[in-house]
């Protein structure tokens, strides 16, 4: 079998997301101060709960995460080096608190307050501190939860991320918070990498970036939480080294947006080339978007137990204020 | 496309790509992407 022999599967879903893609440039250029990514989330939300996303689409429409990566790779480009660095021991300090506090946090509310035993608080504290349904899979293989338990974390999560998706960049718009400090607010609070970027390009390009970038200096930590919770299970999985594990769970793609950024600011690209870079970092993102909006399935998200709710609302709450707190302060 | 295609697909070039991580395979598409725009730049296109 050949590359397109390979590639004909993947077709039919990645004709659905350009043509999701395209219908969002559209509207956002016919309505005065919309953005093409919150409308491409909107386009994919309504498309997968009213019609829904057709079997021959499905193997294409699962590229949206290879987009996501991608798009973020290429974000690399548009970053202005030294700003980040000025701000980057402030901004890795507030992700280091808020993901270690947020995981005891969240144990403690969901275990103390809301009387969730087993794995299950386990897999939201991951979830909500770090990288959403991502996290609560590696936590949850590390930790050998069951299934269920899994599906009934990931849920709680993707529940989470339609809602935050949505209130966020309408809290930051009324906080009236500046790009940067709703970029990294949004950053360190929301869960899954994919609404966070949505959020924070819905308030401006400079808060996206400030969102994605303090996203994934949280997603990094994740190796770190996983080889943490290993040992605070009785060490189960003692035959997989830590290091190992800590590599394991490191986003690769974290490394292409590091080299990207490096070789933008070194000169080597002219303005015009990394234009167009952006331009394509755009592209993909909103190919993304509009699979994320097809992967946000209303009528399940009805089925999350209530208890997992209230655990992980209440954590969200006390971690948005608090980080609310910290950027309005310190940046 | 994905790395979840584990089955040979008689390709040498799809095997190896559907083996990688997914965050492997974005940072070679996002390198990829820039080295393009590199060479369209040397050819005097940027």
């Amino acid at each position: 079998m050949g590359v397109v022999a390979a590639a004909r599967p993947y077709l039919p879903g990645l004709a659905l997301l350009a043509v999701g893609a395209l219908l969002s440039h559209l509207v956002a250029g016919a309505v005065d101060g919309l953005q093409p990514l919150v409308v491409a989330v909107a386009v994919g939300v309504l498309v997968g709960n009213t019609v829904g996303t057709p079997d021959a689409a499905e193997p294409g429409v699962g590229v949206d995460k290879l987009f996501l990566e991608t798009g973020i790779v290429l974000l690399g480009a548009a970053v202005v080096v030294e700003e980040f660095l000025a701000a980057g021991p402030t901004v890795l300090g507030l992700v280091v608190a808020t993901v270690a506090g947020g995981i005891l946090l969240a144990e403690l509310i969901a275990r103390g307050l809301f009387r969730l035993d087993g794995t299950t608080p386990s897999l939201l504290a991951a979830g909500a501190s770090i990288c959403g349904v991502s996290a609560v899979v590696a936590i949850g293989r590390v930790l050998d939860s069951r299934g269920s338990a899994i599906t009934f974390a990931a849920a709680t999560v993707l529940l989470f991320d339609a809602v935050t998706l949505v209130a966020f960049p309408v809290a930051g718009e009324w906080l009236g918070l500046t790009g940067r400090q709703f970029g990294v607010w949004a950053g360190v609070s929301m869960f899954s990498t994919g609404p966070v970027a949505a959020a924070g390009f819905a308030h401006s390009p400079e808060a996206g970036q400030w969102a994605t970038v303090t996203k994934l200096a949280r997603n990094s930590l994740l190796g770190g939480v996983a080889v943490a919770y290993s040992l605070a299970y009785t060490a189960r999985s003692a035959t997989d080294p830590g290091v190992r594990r800590l590599w394991a769970e490191f986003p690769k793609f974290l490394l292409g947006f590091i080299a990207v950024a490096a070789i933008a600011n070194s000169g080597l690209l002219s303005p015009a080339a990394l234009e167009s870079i952006g331009r394509v970092s755009d592209a993909l993102f909103t190919l993304a978007f509009v699979g994320l909006g097809l992967s946000i399935r209303l009528r399940e998200m009805r089925e999350v137990g209530g208890a997992a709710v209230g655990a992980v609302l209440v954590h969200l709450l006390v971690v948005s204020a608090l980080a609310l707190a910290a950027v309005r302060w310190l940046l | 496309m994905v790395s979840d295609a584990a089955d040979g697909t008689g390709s040498p070039v799809v095997d190896r790509w559907t083996a990688l991580d997914r965050g492997w395979q974005a940072l070679a598409l996002g390198l990829g992407i820039v080295a393009v725009h590199a060479a369209g730049q040397a050819a005097g296109l940027f």
